[in-house]
């Protein structure tokens, strides 16, 4: 419990900014919907006499900003990549930041089990990751609702793409854990959680862009695509157990590998 | 010329590292590219389009059945991972002596402040070259299996041109980050910050005209691909502005380095 309530303080400022960012960015972006929307209604009638083949060969086949979950959908997308990046900063530092800090030193000799301390890490970093999806979740609903300008959309749809956020945050998160146990040392957390979740992102977006399903498919931006979640009214459940699986395979042995961590100490 | 030296080789996994993950999305990028190219479906519907909408297509977007269009529309892609690495490593080069702990030493040496902070930037320059080349040769070798036109390798020797200059910028500020801030552990997320901040602007400031003020935020918006690709040219206004935020970053990084009150 101590470890715990030490950790989730710890988290306390990063969380503040990290909701305050995905609130500023729901904020500025969504609120720019109802000016975007009245070009786009003219613009996509435009391009949809346009003959298929011809928008795909433009890369510009799947454009849909006139309606207020369309063009919510791109605004997810900048808040997925925010929400990627911090669960795998919290992910790749959890236990390794107590080897570079020296502090594993005075947390190791405590009368308390590794997996103890791995159990209580990991509680704190999803209990911090949780209050900054709830804070998507609200600013997602609020923002909607006082920019959509009368008009309508599918608050289920809604519902199903915000539902992703636990899913994607613990498929980073773990995938973070995981492969820093994996480290013989990580010196500095931030280029490798940068590589994982912009990797992922580009990954995806690129993928979506042109041609057929090939490597994206490991990216949870493809998983969790508010796009496809919008076009179906459902998930794409194969994919999503993608995700799923990653995380089932990855805490178990997270908890296998710090058990028998060989941990560097200071003398 | 040790400390360039000895940087070169503290920073040579890395570059390997980024050149792979180049290497990899090109090689990815260009087995997706293999179903557009000379697709006859695709070619047949152009061919019936009037020439005149066309154009207007041309103008602002990219034909991906010729391998021009496929590596204007990698362009951003490429861009954004340069980008990462060139501010990472701006960053990381001068906040990892406090991070690790070697400053006390690297700082006892008998050279100036001020030597120390060129010798690691032309260190980290000499990687961002480097990185650049290998990016050109990866798709000039990639591309060259598509029999590509003349006018191909001239776009793609601009485009990694503007790619280099990005690079550039982003290697300026994150060495400015990694010199004023005073928390060395946030020098990174800093550095971070400012990167997806740009690239959102970049990404946001083409849905509409009022927000387009904000491509002089963002190096992301400066080297347009289309403009490369059919005037060969980028607006004179950004390489000001290139030259302006490179010169300010790296005078500022010498007068704060110079100042800075070390972590030890």
């Amino acid at each position: 419990m101590n470890i715990f309530l030490h950790e989730l303080k710890s988290y306390l400022k990063s969380v503040g900014i990290w909701s305050l960012a995905n609130f500023l960015i729901i904020l500025v972006y969504f609120s720019a919907f109802n000016t975007i929307a009245l070009e786009a209604v003219q613009l996509e009638e435009m391009l949809s006499s346009f003959p298929q083949e011809l928008l795909i060969a433009f890369g510009m086949n799947d454009m849909n900003f006139s309606s207020v979950l369309g063009f919510f959908g791109v605004v997810f997308l900048f808040c997925q990549i925010c929400l990627a990046i911090q669960a795998s900063n919290y992910g790749f530092s959890l236990v390794s930041i107590e080897e570079r800090e020296l502090t594993a030193d005075f947390l190791l000799p405590k009368p308390i089990s590794r997996g103890k301390i791995l159990t209580a890490k990991l509680l704190a970093a999803f209990l911090a990751l949780t209050i900054t999806n709830l804070a998507v979740w609200a600013s997602s609903f609020l923002v909607i609702n006082l920019n959509r300008d009368g008009r309508t959309y599918d608050v289920q749809t809604l519902v199903l793409i915000l539902s992703t956020i636990v899913i994607f945050q613990l498929f980073f998160l773990s995938a973070g854990v995981v492969i820093s146990l994996l480290m013989r040392r990580v010196r500095s957390v931030i280029p490798l959680s940068m590589a994982l979740a912009f990797g992922m992102y580009i990954l995806n977006v690129f993928g979506t862009m042109v041609g057929e399903d090939k490597l994206e498919i490991i990216s949870p931006f493809r998983h969790f695509d508010p796009n496809t979640i919008l076009a179906n009214g459902a998930y794409d459940l194969p994919l999503v157990m993608i995700s799923v699986a990653v995380i089932v395979v990855a805490i178990p042995a997270s908890y296998i590998l710090y058990g028998k961590r060989n941990i560097t100490a200071a003398v | 010329m040790r400390i360039y030296l000895r940087e070169l080789k503290a920073n040579l996994k890395s570059l390997l590292i980024y050149t792979g993950v180049v290497a990899f999305f090109v090689v990815v990028g260009f087995s997706k590219f293999s179903a557009y190219a000379e697709n006859p479906e695709i070619l047949e519907v152009l061919d019936s389009m009037p020439a005149a909408l066309l154009e207007s297509f041309n103008m602002n977007a990219f034909n991906l059945t010729t391998v021009e269009g496929f590596f204007g529309v990698m362009f951003a892609f490429v861009a954004l991972i340069l980008g990462i690495a060139a501010v990472m490593w701006g960053s990381d080069i001068i906040s990892k002596e406090e991070r690790d702990k070697t400053v006390e030493f690297a700082l006892t040496l008998p050279v100036k402040r001020s030597t120390l902070i060129t010798g690691k930037t032309a260190a980290a320059f000499t990687h961002c070259v480097l990185l650049a080349l290998a990016t050109w040769g990866l798709n000039a070798a990639n591309a060259a299996a598509y029999d590509p036109e003349p006018g191909f390798y001239r776009f793609l020797f601009q485009g990694m041109a503007a790619l280099l200059v990005l690079q550039v910028i982003f290697l300026a500020v994150g060495i400015l980050i990694g010199s004023a801030m005073k928390q060395h552990k946030r020098a990174g997320s800093v550095a971070i910050s400012v990167l997806l901040g740009t690239y959102f602007f970049s990404v946001i400031a083409g849905l509409r005209e009022e927000w387009e003020f904000l491509t002089y935020f963002t190096p992301f918006a400066y080297f347009d691909p289309a403009l490369i690709l059919h005037e060969s040219r980028v607006e004179s206004v950004y390489l000001w502005i290139s030259a302006g935020v490179v010169l300010v970053s790296l005078a500022g990084a010498y007068l704060a380095y110079a100042r800075r009150d070390l972590y030890i």
